[in-house]
């Protein structure tokens, strides 16, 4: 069922962002525990060190992905940032 | 008594006009402007200004206030070729709109610039039904709908998270949707994955989903991809979709999709699941983080949705 409810709220932001109506879950990262019946809500920002979409990115391409391994997941951010970081 | 002539020469001494481009950068710029198409509703059909809603010149002082609240803000108007539009700019004019602007050349010197437009196909008796709660709904409304229908949405995983998201896309309306994944259907996953039934145990994931959405709502062309995303398919694939949803199951193929669209600048609407807690959210390219803003490297097996 916990699917079920994730899925929806993608499907709900899918046909709002379509329609350019409301308040996307742009910059906000909705959590749901299905067990304590609770959504809750952490604001998310912008990684400046990002090797994607950060000031200076070092992935400009799929290149990484290429070997099709994990590779492409161990990419540290320019300057090496813990991981909560970009938990505002 | 005056002439046409009179009448237009009198307006354009109050009526400022713009050409297609000017227009289209106030419309892009985010300031607050309201286009109307004041041309009859079967030329409106035939093709108009996305955003622009429809009051024919007949209704236009009768109905603009449901359009424009704020006298004071912009409004343009265009009809065919300018010069209804022209008059009714007048007539807004000395109603009291402060701001009314004529579009020069009108509809006919915007498609000449080839600025985009969209043409409405009548909706069927049967739509017309299907989605009357949708008309409903001042938010979404025939517009909305008209809007849904034209748009194509790409579901990585018809799993867990595909499979609510598709019945309720396909059950919305929306137009073209692309079924991407590579499994068969197993019995294990019939607990949770409401797009395929006992029946379709061995078959693949993406032709039982698409038989299902079809008979859920026949207007949705459903594109059947029996394929894993990889980095040798994942652009050409989503390029062809206005926006990407990610119900994938594990970090590599989270990781892809993410990059694939940031640099492709296609939204994901992310979500994922772990036992009994699951998260949502949306990576719209340089509006707010990406995937590797919030997850630098995979968290440790156990800690996060996976």
């Amino acid at each position: 069922m916990l699917p079920g409810v994730i899925g929806l709220v993608q499907a709900t932001e899918t046909v709002k962002l379509l329609l350019g109506i409301g308040e996307p879950l742009i910059g906000r990262l909705l959590t749901y525990d299905a067990f304590g019946m609770r959504f809750r809500e952490v604001k998310l920002r912008r990684d400046p060190n990002c090797p994607l979409c950060g000031q200076a990115p070092s992935i400009t391409d799929l290149s990484i992905h290429m070997d099709g391994s994990a590779a492409a997941c161990e990419i540290t951010p320019n300057g090496g940032r813990a991981r909560e970081g970009a938990l505002a | 008594m005056k002439t046409l002539k009179e009448m237009l020469a009198e307006a354009r001494q109050v009526i400022p006009e713009e050409g297609p481009a000017q227009v289209q950068q106030r419309m892009k710029s985010g300031e607050p402007v309201v286009v109307i198409d004041v041309r009859d509703p079967d030329e409106y059909r035939d093709g108009h200004i996305e955003e622009a809603p429809n009051i024919s010149r007949g209704f236009l002082e009768f109905r603009v206030a449901s359009a424009v609240s704020d006298p004071s803000t912009p409004v343009v108007l265009y009809c065919q070729t300018g010069l209804r539009s022209m008059l009714a700019a007048k007539a807004l004019h000395d109603l009291g709109y402060k701001h009314v602007i004529n579009l020069q050349g009108g509809y006919q010197k915007w498609v000449q610039s080839g600025l985009p437009v969209v043409r409405d196909l009548p909706l069927s008796v049967d739509q017309i039904q299907r989605y009357s709660r949708h008309f409903l709904l001042n938010q979404i409304g025939e517009k909305g709908q008209r809007k849904l229908l034209r748009s194509k949405v790409l579901l990585i995983g018809a799993g867990g998270l595909g499979s609510p998201t598709a019945l309720y896309l396909g059950a919305a309306g929306v137009g073209t949707i692309g079924l991407m994944d590579g499994d068969v259907v197993d019995i294990t996953n019939l607990q949770r994955q409401v797009l395929h039934t006992t029946a379709d145990i061995g078959k693949p994931k993406v032709e039982s989903g698409t038989r299902t959405i079809k008979a859920l709502n026949p207007d949705v062309n459903v594109i059947p991809l029996p394929t894993r995303i990889t980095v040798d398919n994942v652009m050409d694939v989503i390029k062809d979709y206005d926006l990407v949803v990610d119900g994938s199951d594990n970090f590599e193929t989270r990781y892809l999709v993410n990059d694939a669209c940031y640099l492709a600048g296609k939204t994901n609407v992310h979500g994922s699941i772990f036992q009994f807690e699951g998260m949502a959210t949306v990576f719209a390219p340089n509006e707010g983080p990406c995937y590797r803003c919030l997850y630098p490297t995979p968290p440790p097996p156990g800690l996060v949705p996976s």
